[in-house]
């Protein structure tokens, strides 16, 4: 069991973000990602967030890390405002919020040495003296079990793997508490994966790191995530713990994902949804529909569906669904 | 044995790697070089080229035809074996001077380059990390405007206000070589600052400075190198275009462009006089030009 | 399953070598494959297995130059390609055998329509034996961009790659290779960079054609999730080499090769249970591959043979053969 200690390291409040892409008659025509989010992520704990593209879970990451600046809401980490793009941070929280991401091939640069790619988090948040940096260097290799000869190395001529290490290893450099991972094994095979995934619940617990991962495969999640949430066109659709969201699903696209999840065992088979079939393509997040932005691919859908957005409900306590089917007049049962 | 007293040893085993990590990165650069025999070619002429320019007074059968001199004997001799390339109208062997025309010509491509390339890269750099801003657009459209002006008549404006010296030719030409490079590497600059890695560096905090020389420059260069290599032929050519109409070096200083232009009047029966100095300058721009491709295939950073 | 018993394509101790900077990269080091008319086989391996270089050699559309092929035999109806003709090969390329490449975007050309793409394939296939008049390869287009529903065919034809989703791109493709009818269909990773749903839809989709007509299937893919429900036969591929082969309900419960039992293990289930820490140390280089079995350097049970020869794939139960000396008494 995780010590999950119950102060909030980041907390998310009705964050917006939308993205300003031309005009037409009607006035400005905008891509709203993020559509009002509202999250948190305690200490030590890890949050999935699960969506296919276009629902937003990037940006909200790169919202989170300062790559954008949100149109509205509020980012508290550690309680203190951090809404603004990166450029306008304090250095303190660069240090202490750092990033992964998917593609190993360019998130690093490749003319330079791993050396040179390690040294920048070490110079710039680090006070260790010039002699140190190469041993400390090689200690953090070693934590990603990579052997002191990387240092020399230059990312081309390593694996895909290896280069997530590596990004993983520019993460902790500076001693952070959170770290947004945006799908750091979606380019991997599912070996390198599995090394990858246990060293970064490993280092999670030496280090009392929380994280915020996002990916698209539920599988996954289930063995990473202490609690998921799951999107859909910029808003939350369910946020369970991570066995309840597997065991009793309840939004309509949370079970029409986990019911398209190719499984190995019979066992996965048999705990998985009936087969919802999902008809048509994903809608772009410049055309939502009005109402519950999820009715057109929904099978139970209801009149009230189409015009009212319904909000987020708490069900069970930790466990919210936005969903028509929940509210107090159409109370489903929910099947055991 | 281990001294447990010691730190790992990794240290010092770490100092050791660089120097084999350079050879073997030799080797492998040589391999991308080689693979196209046309590189090899290309190196073969270079190389030949700036060997024969800079032992030209040790190597050239007649250095003293290069200076002040005169054999009213021996004009208008074809190619012989005592005159490779044959004499010119004043008795002069042509090949020496074709030799020694090389040193200016070559002198005055590094130095070209060597002035042009820095400011261009850098202000394509700062251009193309600011797109979108002000400064993006008064550099573009400066660099714009000079490119709108053709080469030569700007050369030939500039050397003809100036006086008629290599020197000139030099300054003339330089100052329209510079908005090439700012274009390359403007274009460069701003798709490589939305790579990962780059904001990658600047979300840990890395300075504006560190970011455009360490992080984005490095990985323009490469085909910064290719059009240096091809652009010493260029310039040859612009030099020679140039000292074609009298601008540039002046008699009896050698220059190929010059001497071109005096042995046209003596076509065709004195063939000679215009045929191997131009060849010879056809035989440099086919040299940097084979040898640019090679530099290109050897700096691709691919998967290894 | 309607199975012949057929043989379509039988690959024999396949060896294929790229040449780079210090020798050769032996990547292929005695491939076997077999595939019967009308079955869909399975090829699932990581990351630079030879899983591609495997599908490029059956059509010959290797890299020219850079590779060379010191052993094996690709038999295609009897027929061993390696040894074909020019024309025989176009013949094979553009009427018996079709491939879907991963990477929909980079299948299609961008300054192409639909219609002229989807009709220059029906156009090619029919080369050899009449001349296809313009309407009909109309018709044909729509009628294939019909089966793999896309919506309002007839506009899809005059449109671009870019105007499409992913996804519609990657169904183009597929309607591509099944424009004209084929015995074979070679599927790299299709769907790979789609999404989780999109990705069900495309499987599904290519189940669906391949049973109605009776073609056969190699479907390449890194997710055994995805090879346990669409194929009748799994071959695991590591390092150039088939280190297993059964039936997905055999492979599944009883793997016997060890990297087949690490790679499930690997496998995160949505049961929970944690991952395991996946399979020590890494891809041996093919520059300098290991003497004997490939796989020894990461395996727990290596024993003096496995560096002497290479372990065969031989049978040990219907259905399931295995190349590897711990199934060998």
């Amino acid at each position: 069991m995780k010590q999950v200690i119950n102060n909030e390291v980041l907390k998310i409040e009705k964050l917006k973000k939308y993205f300003h892409i031309g005009k037409d008659k009607k006035g400005p025509i905008y891509v709203r990602a993020v559509d009002g989010v509202t999250l948190s992520i305690k200490h030590g704990e890890t949050l999935g967030l699960v969506g296919e593209s276009g629902s937003g879970k990037s940006t909200i990451a790169y919202t989170v890390v300062g790559m954008y600046r949100p149109t509205s809401g509020q980012i508290l980490f550690k309680g203190k405002n951090l809404g603004i793009e990166a450029s306008k941070r304090p250095l303190s929280s660069k240090k202490e919020i750092q990033i992964v991401f998917q593609d190993p091939g360019s998130s690093l640069n490749p003319r330079q040495t791993i050396e040179q790619i390690l040294g920048l988090p070490f110079r710039i948040h680090t006070q260790t003296p010039k002699r140190q940096l190469r041993e400390r260097m090689v200690e953090l290799l070693e934590k990603v079990e990579l052997s002191p000869d990387y240092l020399y190395k230059s990312p081309p001529s390593i694996g895909g793997g290896e280069k997530q290490m590596v990004s993983i290893a520019r993460a902790m450099a500076s001693n952070p508490s959170l770290i947004v991972l945006d799908e750091p094994t979606s380019a991997l095979d599912v070996s390198v994966q599995a090394k990858i995934i246990n060293k970064l619940i490993d280092l999670q617990k030496e280090m009392n790191l929380s994280y915020l991962f996002i990916t698209h495969d539920l599988s996954l999640m289930r063995n990473v995530a202490d609690r998921i949430a799951i999107m859909y066109l910029g808003k939350i659709c369910e946020v369970a713990e991570s066995v309840t969201f597997f065991e009793k699903p309840l939004h309509p696209y949370t079970q029409m994902l986990i019911s398209s999840v190719p499984v190995i065992t019979e066992e996965e088979e048999n705990l998985k949804p009936k087969k919802v079939i999902s008809t048509g393509e994903i809608p772009s997040p410049v055309n939502i529909p009005l109402g519950c932005s999820f009715h057109l691919r929904c099978p139970y859908k209801m009149p009230v569906c189409s015009e009212i957005d319904p909000e987020l409900i708490d069900i069970f306590p930790g466990h919210t669904v936005r969903c028509h089917l929940y509210t107090k007049e159409n109370k489903k049962t929910i099947k055991e | 044995m281990r001294n447990s007293n010691q730190p790992n040893n990794s240290i010092a085993t770490n100092l050791v790697r660089p120097k084999s990590i350079f050879w073997l990165n030799l080797g492998k650069n040589w391999y991308k070089f080689s693979r196209n025999t046309l590189s090899i070619i290309g190196l073969v002429i270079v190389a030949g080229i700036i060997i024969s320019a800079i032992f030209a007074p040790w190597i050239t059968p007649y250095p003293e035809h290069a200076g002040p001199f005169v054999d009213f004997d021996n004009t208008g001799q074809p190619p012989s074996l005592q005159h490779l390339f044959g004499t010119d109208n004043i008795g002069r062997d042509i090949f020496s001077r074709v030799i020694f025309a090389f040193r200016g010509a070559l002198i005055m491509a590094v130095l070209v380059l060597a002035i042009a390339v820095p400011p261009g890269v850098l202000l394509g750099l700062i251009a193309g990390y600011l797109q979108n801003t002000w400064i993006d657009a008064v550099i573009m459209r400066i660099t714009d405007i000079f490119l709108s002006v053709p080469p030569l008549i700007l050369a030939l404006a500039i050397a003809t206000m100036l006086k008629p010296t290599l020197m000139n030719a030099m300054i003339a030409v330089t100052v329209m070589w510079w908005p090439w490079y700012t274009r390359l590497v403007y274009g460069m600059a701003s798709s490589i600052r939305n790579e990962y890695f780059v904001i990658a560096a600047d979300l840990t905090g890395a300075s504006k400075f560190y970011i455009l020389l360490r992080e984005i420059l490095p990985n323009c260069l490469s085909p910064v190198f290719t059009k240096m290599a091809l652009d010493v032929g260029w310039v040859i050519l612009i030099g020679a275009s140039l000292s074609f109409v009298g601008l540039g070096e002046q008699p009896p200083i050698p220059a190929l462009g010059q001497m071109v232009s005096d042995g046209a009047r003596y076509m065709p029966t004195f063939w000679w006089m215009t045929i191997f100095p131009a060849l010879a300058i056809v035989l440099a721009i086919l040299g940097f030009n084979l040898l640019g491709d090679g530099i290109r295939d050897m700096l691709e950073t691919g998967v290894e | 399953m309607k199975t012949k018993e057929n043989i379509l394509l039988n690959i024999k101790d396949l060896h294929v070598w790229y040449r780079v900077y210090g020798g050769y990269l032996k990547v292929l080091n005695g491939v076997h494959l077999m595939v019967r008319e009308g079955e869909r086989v399975g090829l699932v391996g990581e990351a630079g297995c030879g899983k591609t270089t495997t599908m490029k050699s059956i059509l010959q559309i290797l890299p020219p130059g850079d590779f060379y092929i010191p052993r094996g035999q690709i038999f295609y109806k009897g027929q061993d390609v390696l040894k074909m003709s020019f024309e025989e090969l176009q013949r094979l390329r553009s009427r018996e055998i079709a491939m879907i490449f991963q990477d929909p975007t980079a299948a299609l050309n961008p300054v192409f329509t639909i219609g002229n793409q989807i009709g220059d394939v029906i156009k090619y296939s029919a080369t050899f034996e009449e001349n296809v008049h313009k309407e009909k390869i109309k018709t044909q287009s729509i009628k294939a961009l019909k089966e793999v529903y896309l919506p309002d065919p007839e506009r899809m034809c005059i449109n671009y790659p870019f105007q499409l989703s992913g996804g519609m791109r990657q169904r183009v493709c597929i309607a591509m290779a099944i424009s004209s009818p084929r015995n074979l269909i070679l599927a790299d990773e299709p769907g790979t960079s789609l999404d989780v749903t999109i990705q069900a839809q495309i499987h599904r989709l290519l189940n669906e054609l391949v049973e109605k007509r009776n073609t056969a299937i190699i479907l390449i893919t890194h997710s055994l999730g995805v090879a346990r429900e669409m194929t009748d036969r799994i071959y695991v591929m590591y390092a150039g080499t088939i280190v297993e082969t059964a039936t997905p309900e055999i492979l599944f419960k009883n793997p016997v090769h060890p990297y087949t039992k690490g790679l499930l293990a690997s496998v995160p289930k949505i049961s929970g249970g944690g991952i395991t820490k996946g399979i020590p140390g890494k891809l041996p280089s093919y520059l300098n591959p290991p003497s004997g079995c490939r796989f020894r350097l990461r395996c727990k049970h290596e024993k003096p043979i496995c560096s002497e020869k290479l372990p065969k794939l031989s049978e040990i139960e219907k259905d399931h053969s295995v190349a590897c000396y711990l199934s060998e008494r």
